[in-house]
């Protein structure tokens, strides 16, 4: 399950941050974005270790820790998607795809007019979306 | 082969090097062993590694084993390949021989016999004990050795080498060393060879059934062994590596059914780094081996040669994988492993593993990016198990003392529940301690939040409840009648039975047994993770777990450090915007500030907290965080400290086009707020930087509003009175002020909204121009309305035209000071009328006022005080025109000039000039200043100019008076008389019915008189007359007579001196004006003219004798003279003398002129007769046409 989907600016400011969890915890998913950026950077920063992956909007699996998996991918804006989920078997492929379809919808709401760049993105349209892959996404390939 | 298991475990654990076989022959050992030994371990040798590449072994270690001794003999078991690793790895054969047929015979033979068909590497090592001064004894062992080396020496490899006993040692110990290498070398080569060939063989059987994995670990670890005892470490790791990927292939492999382990006490603690924790025959099962212990055997094994190749971070971060995935195995087994195996066996591996890499690490040996990686796993492995030990506290109850922080919740609450196969169940004998537990349960109260925040709930330390988990699990659930705190009671105390059970290790579990012992754990991970995180890439890792110190200090009474701690969290939350997580430790913060009384840190921190998302407190909270601020700003601070309410306070021009100002003026600035406080707010002060666009050099204006301002949350419009600036355009800058003892700062500058909490990123800097102070330009001028001549001593209106150039001037006030010569008439009202131009083309050039106001002519009639003149509202706006009386004084008579004179105009305007000194104050507050001084031409209204046309027979004279009108307006004469001198009344007036005379403007007019009394120079001619003109143009009827004009005496009096020309009665002299030259003049062409002086008779009124004075005269505007204008000629007093005189003169227009006049000053003109007697004029033709430039060709 995709417990939550977040938008990091490139000063590394939340822009949009969105948890699926049914419990008062969003908090903790905040924390578990933020810290995720300290990965990112250090693949960013550090092209040495990610190889050939530097061209790579794909960040892929940032944190394998064993109750949730954090995933990760960079704009050529060096806007970053995290993305959080407790499955623990999940293809890359997959996650992929989610964040091509998660980047085309961040695509449509940061091009309109009214959104001011590097501001939190308010669009209700967008969250409806957001809330539509999330739904239609399942990593789970044990089922 | 698995029998050999024990066995092999043995062998390996009682061998260590490398031995090398010393074959005795000639019991010469005891002799020479010291110096062999002495030689060990090898300093440096060179093996060949399993792709047969060279690598330099520095230390080798190795033993001399004499080949009869029972150690080699026995252990030789041909057909076992396990045990090669222990064999000899070359063989010393040691003869000595002092006698060549004794050689032939005894010892050749025999060591034939020895050497030949062995797979052994083997050398020989002649020793020589003929003492060098026996002479023959060393020729004779000389020649034995020539003989050995002879026999054994082959064309590819020597085999011998001579030991003098008694001699110079030379190269022997390298010839030794560089043998035995070669040996080891070919025996490893060999032996490697031999082994990839066996486990080849074994692993081309790995799918049959009879395969035995116990088999092919045996004989890799053999091998592996081998390199270890060689040194060759990496090849070791190599053969490790192979072997773990290969288990987990068997493991992977479902087909049989294998016990898993992890059942024995003491299975709990990790082994991961000590490969001899249990007997390896312990764990053997089925042809293979428990997955608990052997992995761990493995990545024991692994470590061991990644320490002996000094890779401790290699270690740490291969060890942090396999922890991870061992973990995610014990997890799928859970259920049969005893209760939190997993949880236990991770935090001790994690824990083993931290500190003995770091105790092998040392710093500085590594590339920078190594050594943050190597922190970061540690800091890795104290987080895990930091995780696991909060877990393990949480299940004994020790929850309410665990932090609900989003870390801690974020590690906890997504962690899955222990799984057992059954919950515990609390022991029979334990019912004590679940009411002690219960009871500690009833009287935990929750944590006391700062600044009343009760709203949020605390975050979940658990992925679910426990007691429903346990209740599951359990597969009963309990009586409803039990109160929840006594069921959770209940699990506590079962879990902590059972985890008495499942922890071996004492110390582990004294942390786990009371509160303190908790946090001092607790701390040391925390502290450890931290650390460690500040050391690597992850930054944001160990800031976080900063935060988790500070509130463990901060329980503890120790704020110092826990105010530092939650700077640098609150410091890196704010610094990237993320503002949900700041609200959650900002207010603890705040509190230990408060506790420290750091009343700057305090109050800056209550500003924040307001200036967060509002949707993060409710409004009750943000009132707390204001009433804070304000109890603080008003209250007396040691060192008050500037505020930055930027994203409190925001402001913003108005909307539209900046205000524009004149240069000087002053206005009043309206300014948006935003406050964003919950309540009102009063400021003390306020003010407001201007910033102007275009000059760096004054950039920064302040404006101030002095009074007390109250913002109410939300918009606020203030306005400020801004003081004349400087040309340019300008910006809002800061906002500054104070709150009551607190200087405040905002640069929050806002596009007309409420600011957006994430604009604390980055400020806007206001763009728009707010205000435009434009260049010094004329703003209104002064001129006069009437550019002719009006009356001089009479009362006339001067009209001054004020125009305002666009700009208002309400409240303008006008100075006036008179010139000398003009008085104002300050018995009448000065009147201001709107400027009305009757010329059409002036109409058109004009600005639109005119013609709007054309049908709304206003007039005003105004007062004159001291000078001044306040001018009408209605003129503000429009151009006027202001109607002043003045009277312009000129105390001498006008004097007439006979006709014919040539008249300086000039003199007579500049007699007429009066001026008036005009200062206009106008603007907002009559800051602006506009002076001019006007001029006005005052004249007479006649130019009276005579001449005396004829003496008629009764000797009287007939004078011709001419009179020019002088002004633009109608003059009517209607009276005219001479007074004479004498007083005596003429009697030659001009009959009446002449008048009334009018003259129109600019025009001439005559009168004759009959005198029949010589006439005196003196004689004064008086014209009573009217004048009718209109103010609006020139002279018009004199201001004190307009509302008399129909009374008795409406008629002005001109008087004027005549200046009467005598006819030439008695001449004396005779001037004649020679003729010019016969073919006429020509502009430009010099000519001479030429008077001729006769004298016709003396008199004797002339002073000067012999001579005359005489003047040239000219109108210089037709006539260039060269030469003396003026000058004296000599001229006897005789009768008919004479003189000519000359002048050179060029014309300088064509046309008929008068000619220069000669006069002669000291003679009365009367006595001078001319010739031609009056004006006449000559004629100059235009300048002839050149012709140069138009020759036909």
């Amino acid at each position: 399950m995709i417990v939550c989907i977040a938008v990091v600016g490139h000063q590394n400011n939340p822009l949009y941050i969105q948890s699926f969890t049914e419990a008062d915890d969003a908090l903790k998913l905040h924390h578990i974005v933020h810290c995720s950026l300290d990965v990112v950077d250090e693949r960013v920063n550090n092209p040495k270790k990610s190889g050939p992956m530097i061209n790579e909007t794909f960040l892929g699996l940032l944190y394998p820790t064993e109750n949730y998996k954090v995933y990760g991918y960079l704009t050529n804006t060096k806007v970053k998607f995290i993305l959080v989920t407790t499955d623990l078997d999940v293809r890359d492929a997959d996650v992929r795809n989610f964040f091509r379809r998660f980047h085309s919808a961040y695509l449509d709401a940061v091009s309109n007019p009214f959104h001011v760049p590097g501001k939190k993105i308010t669009s209700k349209t967008f969250a409806e979306r957001v809330s539509n892959i999330v739904k239609s996404v399942s990593f789970n390939t044990a089922g | 082969m698995e029998n050999f298991l024990a066995q092999f475990q043995s062998i390996k654990n009682s061998c260590n090097r490398l031995v090398i076989a010393v074959d005795d022959v000639n019991d010469v050992w005891p002799l020479v062993k010291e110096g062999f030994e002495k030689r060990l371990p090898f300093k440096k040798a060179i093996l060949n590694n399993k792709t047969r590449n060279p690598v330099t072994v520095h230390n080798l270690p190795a033993e001399f084993i004499l080949a009869s001794d029972l150690k080699v003999r026995s252990r030789f078991i041909p057909d076992q390949p396990l045990f090669w690793f222990r064999e000899p790895y070359a063989t010393v054969v040691l003869i000595t021989c002092e006698d060549l047929d004794e050689f032939k015979t005894i010892l050749k033979p025999r060591l034939k016999l020895t050497l030949q068909n062995d797979e052994k590497q083997w050398f020989i090592v002649f020793v020589s004990k003929a003492a060098r001064h026996n002479d023959q004894a060393y020729k004779m062992a000389q020649k034995v050795y020539g003989r050995v080396e002879v026999d054994f020496n082959s064309r590819k490899r020597e085999r011998c080498c001579k030991y003098d006993l008694h001699g110079p040692e030379g190269t022997f110990w390298e010839e030794l060393e560089f043998k035995i290498m070669e040996c080891i070398r070919n025996s490893l080569d060999r032996r490697i060879q031999f082994y990839e060939d066996e486990i080849r063989k074994l692993s081309e059987l790995r799918f049959m059934p009879i395969w035995s994995f116990c088999n092919f670990f045996m004989l890799k670890e053999s091998l592996a062994f081998m390199f270890e005892m060689a040194h060759l470490n990496e090849e070791s790791l190599r053969e490790y590596d192979e072997l773990e990927l290969c288990y987990l292939e068997t493991v992977k492999n479902p087909g049989r059914l294998r016990e898993f382990g992890g059942m024995d006490i003491g299975d709990d603690q990790a082994a991961i780094l000590n490969p001899t924790n249990k007997q390896l025959s312990q764990i053997v099962q089925d042809n293979s081996f428990r997955e608990f212990e052997f992995r761990q055997y493995l990545f024991a094994c692994q470590a061991k040669l990644l320490f002996k190749l000094n890779r401790p971070f290699e270690v740490a971060s291969r060890g942090f994988a396999f922890i991870v995935s061992f973990s995610e195995a014990l997890a799928r087994r859970e259920s049969t492993l005893p209760f939190c195996l997993r949880e236990v066996w991770v935090l001790t591996s994690c824990l083993g593993l931290v500190k003995a890499t770091a105790d092998h690490y040392k710093n500085g040996l590594v590339a920078p990016e190594v050594e943050k990686e190597f922190y970061r796993v540690q800091g890795e492995l104290y987080s895990l198990c930091r995780v696991k030990f909060m877990r393990l506290a949480y299940l004994l109850g020790n929850g309410s003392d665990i932090e609900r922080s989003p870390v801690n919740s974020a590690a906890l609450s997504m962690l899955p529940w222990p799984k057992p196969a059954i919950w515990p169940s609390v022991p029979s004998d334990a019912s004590s301690e679940v009411l002690a537990k219960e009871k500690m349960i009833l009287e935990a109260t929750p944590r006391i939040k700062h600044f009343g925040i009760d709203h949020k709930k605390p975050l979940p330390l658990e992925p679910s409840s426990l007691l429903l988990e346990a209740n599951r699990q359990k597969g009963s659930l309990s009586a409803d009648s039990e109160s929840q705190a006594s069921q959770l009671a209940k699990v506590y105390i079962a879990s902590q039975h059972a985890l008495l059970k499942t922890i071996s290790e004492p110390g582990l579990w004294k942390s786990l047994s009371s509160l303190q012992e908790f946090e001092k754990k607790y701390l040391e991970l925390t502290k450890g993770a931290a650390d460690n995180y500040h050391h690597s890439w992850w930054k944001r890792h160990g800031v976080v777990l900063d935060g988790e110190i500070a509130s463990v200090c901060f329980k503890n009474g120790n704020h110092d450090l826990a105010a530092k701690s939650y700077e640098k969290v609150c410091a890196l939350y704010s610094g990237e915007g993320w503002h949900d997580l700041l609200a959650d430790v900002l207010p603890n913060l705040a509190e230990c500030q408060k506790i420290l009384n750091d009343r700057a840190g305090y109050l800056s921190s209550c500003v924040r907290l307001l200036s967060l998302d509002k949707g993060l407190f409710l409004t009750k909270e943000r009132q707390a965080f204001q009433s804070e601020v304000v109890r603080l700003a008003h209250s007396e601070m040691e060192d008050p400290v500037p505020l930055d309410v930027s994203a409190l306070i925001t402001f913003s021009g108005n909307s539209g086009p900046p205000m524009e100002l004149c240069d000087g003026d002053p206005g009043s600035l309206n300014v948006t707020l935003w406050c964003d406080f919950p309540d009102e707010i009063a400021l003390e002060s306020l003010s407001l930087t201007l910033t102007a666009t275009n000059n760096a050099d004054d950039c920064v204006k302040a404006i101030r509003s002095g009074d007390v301002t109250i913002l109410k949350p939300g918009r606020n419009t203030i306005t400020l009175s801004l003081p004349p600036q400087r040309p340019g355009s300008y910006v809002l800058g800061v906002l500054t002020g104070q709150i009551g003892h607190l200087r405040f700062r905002s640069h929050g500058f806002s596009r007309g909204g409420p600011a957006d909490s994430d604009d604390l990123m980055s400020y806007d800097k206001p763009t728009r121009p707010i205000l435009k102070v434009f260049k010094p330009r004329s703003l209104v001028d002064l001129s006069t309305k009437v550019s002719s001549a009006l009356l001089m001593n009479e009362p006339q209106w001067v009209g001054i035209i004020v125009k305002p150039f666009k700009y208002s001037l309400k409240g303008a006030v006008l100075h006036i000071k008179t010139g000398p010569g003009l008085k104002i008439e300050e018995s009448r009202d000065i009147e201001m009328e709107t400027h009305l131009n009757s010329d059409n083309e002036n109409n058109n050039n004009d600005d639109d006022n005119n013609n709007d106001d054309k049908n709304n002519k206003e007039f005003s009639h105004l007062t004159f005080k001291n000078g001044n003149i306040e001018l009408p509202d209605w003129a503000s706006n429009v151009v006027g025109v202001l109607w002043i009386p003045v009277r312009a004084i000129h105390d001498g008579l006008a004097r007439g000039t006979s006709a014919g004179t040539i008249l300086s105009e000039r003199a007579n305007v500049v007699d007429g000039l009066r001026t008036l000194g005009l200062k206009l104050e106008f603007g907002v507050s009559r800051n602006q200043i506009f002076e001019k001084t006007l001029a006005f031409h005052f004249t007479d209204p006649f130019h009276v100019s005579t001449r005396v046309v004829d003496k008629g027979s009764d000797g009287a004279l007939l004078l011709q008076v001419i009179l020019q009108s002088q002004v633009k307006a109608s003059l009517t004469i209607h009276d005219a008389w001479l007074d004479l001198e004498d007083g005596s009344v003429h009697n030659g007036k001009p009959t009446s019915a002449l008048f009334p005379l009018v003259v129109p403007q600019s025009s001439r007019a005559g009168i004759l008189f009959d005198e029949e009394k010589a006439l005196h120079p003196d004689t004064i001619l008086n014209i009573k007359y009217e004048i009718s003109g209109d103010r609006n143009y020139g002279s018009h009827t004199p201001v004190s007579l307009e509302p008399k004009v129909q009374e008795n005496d409406p008629f002005l009096t001109f008087r004027s001196g005549l200046e009467l020309q005598r006819p030439v009665l008695e001449p004396s002299l005779a001037v004649g004006f020679l003729p010019l030259p016969s073919n006429g003049l020509r502009v430009g062409q010099l000519f001479t003219m030429k008077w001729r002086i006769e004298r016709l008779k003396f008199s004797k009124d002339e002073t000067n004798n012999d001579e005359v004075v005489y003047e040239v005269k000219a109108n210089l505007k037709n006539w260039m003279i060269a030469g003396r204008k003026r000058g004296h000629a000599p001229l006897s007093t005789k009768q008919g003398s004479r003189i000519e005189i000359s002048v050179l003169c060029v014309p300088l227009g064509a046309g008929y002129f008068r000619p220069p006049q000669l006069e002669l000053p000291n003679v009365n003109r009367a006595n001078i007769c001319c010739n031609p007697a009056g004006p006449h004029l000559v004629c100059v033709l235009p300048p002839p046409l050149s012709s140069s430039f138009c020759i036909p060709a």
